[in-house]
């Protein structure tokens, strides 16, 4: 049946070909720019769009000029287009799909009538470093002229309300990754696989086959015999449409999966005991006037659409041939009905002197003086070896005069190149070459040997044909003609790399892939130098463009939960995330909870607080260490507070540790310090004092933590404990008791008080945790207890004084500036900081942390707020609320030494501007100064 | 004082139907899934430090890197350099810190700790856990690095984690631990990450209340 497009009236499928990959009993339609195109499954959208005689799929990056199919593979550089809501989609590798809707970028108002084609009469005045020079004065319009430019930058557009797509990442470690699946790279994976070593084979294409795969019948026989022998080989795991996008150090390879099942794109991160590198060549576009016209494609694209697609590629055409590639071309054209009307033979001196045509190629004049009206110009001019992941392992590419193309230096173990890269000869040649890098991969894989003999292929004559004797693209992507860069040579930038970067040829989306060779032998040409003397741009990941989503992958960003988590989602808690901890907040009115808290009693989960089981006889001399205070005479169920400063005297963490048995100690430590704490603890015991005989374990997650605070707080404990004694002077303050609570044994309690309320700070097994906080709730209702969240913890500890690390000092923050001059025991023999607080003690200038009160008591200077004195920063304000007890505001700050004495006056600049007085406090604590309510 | 019946929960939300099985909350699912996932957090976790070369260590016997399965059926599986982690049947943490103390003489420092509500327990079967943990994990999980009775310690979905090859009559099985609190986020990550080879979660029965 035969598939008009009803857009263009126009049909150029052929009939079946042998090895044509369209499933003709599969038909869709999709949409381009509006119009609905027919497509089989197999098409990509150029196929596709050229079965209908579309012959402008793009408008170019600077010229906004007509560009087309010319490689009909991923390279295309003037087929990106979007589809749906993806930029940037390479038309001549992705797969139709039925519906699918695909648009041209880089045109306004349309394709066919592009305003920004204007720019294409200018392009004599927008030369290499047009906007260098021209947009650099005067200096202040920059912003006006960004404006204007952005409005020409390239490419599609993204909606910001797209949808998320899946994209993954996972590792592998193969012994070989084969980067390239066409006949060599296939043979080298079948033989590394034989000689037992897990391979990794991986093809750009949809499927494996290399150049065979638009072949004649004998290569499509090969074809087939390789496909079959890596099906029946184990140990190869074949990944197609994917590609090897960067090699790192160790041997580190990066493969993009395009198309994994449910998934977008997948990175893979390959640790790979040898790489071989088998990408085969890429056929080099011809440098000369009009080259980018629709119609002028290279003979590997000709072919790919007549043998791939069953595509006729034009009606009448002109082929430029320098080797077997274009003979074939020839062959292929033939028998897809096209009419050649000229065959120039550039082996005998025959070359092109320009294209002449828009939309579409019209003409061709020839280097003899004859012109041929045609719509297809094919041309085979010579090759280029991508060794860009040989060059990735520190390889210099070396120009072969005799091949006109560079070949990889060699000498490396771990990365070897098999394949076109290496060499020319018979597919048999090929073929065996592949083998021989298989087993030779396996054997250094395995290390069996380093360094075994490979056979090189053979190298045949080829013209050197880069440009005609007219100018023309030599970078299709960036719009980079050779006459540019004839004109960046002329003002200086006569090295391969500084004209690449003046001109930016070689760096557009083909990256240097078609044209890198070109660029070296124009740059050479204009300099006279030889193009072995000039040398390439150097090759640096990735090979191929990578997309955002496949670099991020699947997004891990791990949080931990309380076992009362389900219970404070239930019952509303607002949501605090604090580092990986989430936890409530508040439950709808924090100071409402406050009071809950001074006039009853009141629940906050405190599970995130840092834990740590420290047992054997060396404890004391790891906490006198840890801690700037004494901990040699730690009576057994006591608890004592301490503090950890880093060693130079900065407050580190700090918390409580009370001695369980007697080689037998719990911990606490912040819960936002925890992780560095645990370090700290491991690097003391690890580094410097590994004669120590402690064992320590984070046991954070395996206690439920809850905090009961107020003053009926031993009464609601009581309700739940009945094997200790909890009266004040069997439990005093600052004990710690180990028993049963609601029944689950191994549970500890403690009897602190960060609240400034009488408080006790159980720890029950971290799976009964739910279960003893609805049972507390439950049975302290005749007691009116409720929860309270971390918010009304903070109020609760500022109007008790208590600080926290991290809030209330910062990385420069030492013991004696926050207050902890009792704490600091330089009697003891050492402790970590000690020399500098040693040194810190006979200073008088330093930030004292000081009690605030604003004389307007309504008044609650943000956190982070200056406190200045004629205009000097004298201070700042750490933390500050609106007391429901006190029924004012109240705060703690740093202010400067000769204000920290009770009753100065200060001055606090709130970040409106607005000034708030206040005064300095008799200490930190503003309720209950004598801990009254603390020890009841 | 007639306490209340509190029952043990796990940190991951049992999959419908839920039960209770020796004052555990568990799941009551039964799946026939080629690759599964069970919450095994009732299972008794013992951790261990001790001198390898020790009374402890020589009882134990298992090297770092490795499990093994003592005769009482306990796993023993060497997690640390000096460091153990046990894995008994449900409510056999108390006899098994016994055991180790009462092994331990004067002279050498050996610590035995139940860490059985603070360590999630999860085990992956299934033909594609391997596959599906390479998504999560950088370490070679090829037989040639880690063969069955392989133990290591790493980051999996970026949990400090520590995973232990078990394999189930000869089909690839891992048993996967962390800090409790990250368990509900480690549990999601897996089957996020397993979804693409038809993961499904598998309840936990008496029988492995036996042990793993």
């Amino acid at each position: 049946m035969r598939r008009k497009a009803q857009a263009t009236g126009v049909d150029m499928r052929l009939g079946p070909r042998p090895g044509e990959i369209i499933d003709r009993s599969r038909g869709l339609t999709f949409t381009w720019d509006g119009d609905t195109y027919p497509a089989y499954r197999g098409d990509t959208i150029t196929s596709a769009l050229a079965a209908a005689g579309v012959r402008v799929m793009s408008r170019s990056f600077k010229y906004h000029r007509p560009r087309g199919v010319m490689t009909t593979s991923y390279l295309d550089p003037g087929c990106l287009v979007q589809v749906g809501d993806e930029p940037n989609v390479r038309a001549s590798h992705r797969m139709v799909e039925p519906g699918m809707s695909a648009r041209p970028q880089n045109a306004w108002p349309s394709l066919r009538y592009d305003v920004k084609s204007a720019n294409g009469a200018l392009a004599p005045f927008l030369s290499a470093g047009f906007y260098y020079k021209t947009f650099m004065r005067p200096k202040r319009l920059w912003p006006a002229y960004e404006r204007v430019l952005r409005g020409f930058s390239p490419g599609g557009a993204v909606s910001p309300e797209a949808a998320h797509d899946y994209y993954d990442k996972r590792y592998a470690h193969p012994d070989v990754v084969v980067a390239g699946g066409g006949p060599a790279g296939m043979a080298a994976a079948v033989a590394a696989a034989a000689a037992g070593a897990a391979v990794m084979l991986v093809e750009g294409e949809p499927e494996l086959g290399g150049h065979l795969r638009w072949g004649a019948a004998p290569e499509l026989a090969a074809l087939g015999d390789l496909r079959r022998a890596v099906a029946a080989t184990g140990g190869i795991e074949v990944l197609t449409d994917s590609v090897v996008t960067g090699r790192y150090d160790g041997n580190w390879v990066a493969v993009v999966q395009r198309s994994a099942p449910g998934v977008v794109e997948r990175l893979i991160k390959a640790r790979a005991g040898v790489l071989v590198a088998a990408p085969g060549l890429i056929e080099r576009p011809y440098v000369f006037s009009g080259n980018d016209i629709p119609g002028v494609m290279l003979s590997t694209g000709a072919r790919r659409l007549i043998n791939l697609w069953a595509v006729k590629p034009g009606e009448r055409a002109v082929v430029l041939t320098a080797n077997s590639s274009g003979d074939a071309a020839v062959c292929d054209l033939a028998d897809a009905g096209v009419d050649v009307l000229k065959i120039v033979d550039a082996r005998s001196g025959e070359d092109v002197v320009r294209a002449k045509g828009g939309r579409t190629l019209r003409a061709v004049e020839c280097a003899d003086g004859t012109t041929v009206e045609c719509d297809l110009l094919v041309t085979a001019v010579g090759w280029t070896a991508p060794t860009s992941l040989l060059n990735m392992a520190g390889d210099r590419p070396v120009y072969n005069e005799r091949a006109a193309r560079f070949f990889p230096g060699g000498g490396h173990d771990d990365v070897l190149a098999t394949g076109g890269i290496a060499g020319d000869g018979s597919l048999e040649q090929l073929i065996d070459h592949g083998s021989a890098v298989g087993r030779a991969a396996a054997r250094r894989a395995h290390e069996v040997s380093a360094t075994t003999e490979i056979p090189s292929l053979p190298v045949e004559a080829h013209p050197a044909l880069f440009k005609a004797r007219t100018h023309g693209f030599v970078d299709f992507s960036e719009d980079v003609s050779s006459k540019e860069l004839e004109e960046a040579v002329a003002e200086g930038y006569d090295s391969i790399e500084l004209a690449k970067r003046y001109t930016t040829a070689t760096m557009g989306p083909a990256q240097g892939k078609l044209e890198s060779v070109n660029a070296v032998a124009v740059v050479a040409a204009a300099t006279g130098a030889t193009i072995a003397a000039t040398g390439t741009t150097v090759w640096r990941p990735p090979y191929s463009p990578v997309t955002l989503g496949a670099l991020a992958g699947r997004s891990f960003e791990p949080v931990r939960y309380s076992p009362m988590q389900p219970w404070h989602e239930a019952h509303g808690a607002k949501p605090l995330v604090a580092g990986q901890w989430i936890r409530p907040d508040h439950y709808g009115d924090p100071a409402a909870e406050v009071r809950s808290v001074r006039s009853g009693v009141g629940l906050i989960d405190v599970t995130p607080l840092g834990k740590f089981d420290l047992r054997g006889p060396d404890v004391p001399k790891l906490l006198n260490q840890l801690y700037i205070n004494k901990w040699s005479k730690l009576a057994l169920g006591s608890v004592r507070y301490g503090v950890m400063c880093a060693e130079d005297g900065v407050v580190l963490d700090d918390g409580v540790t009370g001695r369980l048995g007697d080689d037998h100690y719990l911990m606490t430590a912040t819960s936002s310090g925890a992780e560095t704490v645990w370090e700290w603890i491991e690097s003391w015991l690890q580094t410097e004092h590994p004669e120590w005989r402690v064992h320590v374990a984070r046991v954070t997650s395996d206690f439920a933590s809850i905090n009961i605070a107020g003053p009926r707080a031993r009464d609601l404990l009581s309700l739940v404990v009945d094997d200790v004694a909890l009266g004040p002077e069997e439990f005093p303050y600052m004990r710690v008791r180990s028993g049963s609570i609601a029944g689950i044994d191994g549970s500890f309690m403690w009897r602190i008080g960060f609240t400034g309320e009488l408080s006790y700070e159980i720890h029950v097994p971290a799976s009964y945790g739910l279960g003893v906080w609805e049972t507390l709730l439950e049975r302290g209702a005749d007691l009116g207890v409720k929860p309270f969240g971390v918010e009304a913890q903070r109020i609760l500890r500022l109007e008790k004084g208590h600080l926290i690390v991290g809030q209330d000092t910062d990385g420069l923050t030492r013991a004696y500036g926050a207050g902890l001059d009792w704490a600091v025991k330089l009697d003891k023999e050492d402790f970590a900081g000690k020399p500098e607080l040693g040194w810190q003690e006979g200073r008088d200038d330093f930030l004292r942390l000081v009690g605030l009160r604003p004389l307007e008591g309504t008044a609650v200077p943000a956190e982070g707020s200056q406190i200045v004195e004629a205009g000097i920063i004298v201070g700042r304000i750490t933390s500050s609320r609106m007391s429901p007890t006190l029924g004012r505001s109240i705060c703690m700050g740093f202010v400067a030494p000769h204000l920290a004495e009770p009753g100065s006056a200060i001055s606090i600049v709130a970040p409106d501007g607005s000034r708030v007085p206040a005064v300095v406090t008799p200490q930190l604590a503003q309720v209950d100064p004598k801990g009254e309510r603390l020890h009841g | 004082m007639a306490e209340p019946a509190v029952i043990a929960r796990s940190p991951i939300t049992p999959a419908e139907p839920p039960s209770v099985v020796d004052g555990w909350e568990v799941s009551g699912r039964r799946s026939g899934a080629g690759l599964t996932l069970v919450d095994c957090m009732p299972l008794a976790k013992i951790l261990v430090r001790a001198a390898p070369d020790g009374a402890v260590g020589r009882w134990l016997g298992t090297p770092f890197g490795r499990a093994g399965t003592n005769p009482d059926g306990v796993l023993v599986t060497g997690s640390g350099p000096d460091e153990w982690t046990l894995f008994g049947p449900h409510g056999s943490g108390r006899a098994l810190v016994g055991a180790v103390e009462d092994l331990s003489g004067e002279r050498e420092l050996v610590s035995a700790l139940d860490v059985t509500h603070g360590r999630t327990l999860m085990r992956l079967t299934g033909a594609a856990a391997r596959p599906l943990l390479s998504k999560l994990c950088a370490v070679d999980l090829g037989n040639a690095v880690s063969p069955n009775s392989a133990v290591f310690r790493s980051s999996v979905a970026k949990v400090i984690t520590d995973v232990v090859r078990d394999d189930r009559s000869g089909v690839p099985s891992y048993l996967v631990h962390c800090e409790r609190s990250y368990g509900s986020y480690l549990f999601g990550a897996l089957l996020d990450a397993g979804a693409e080879f038809g993961i499904e979660v598998d309840g936990y029965t008496s029988t492995e209340m036996r042990g793993v």
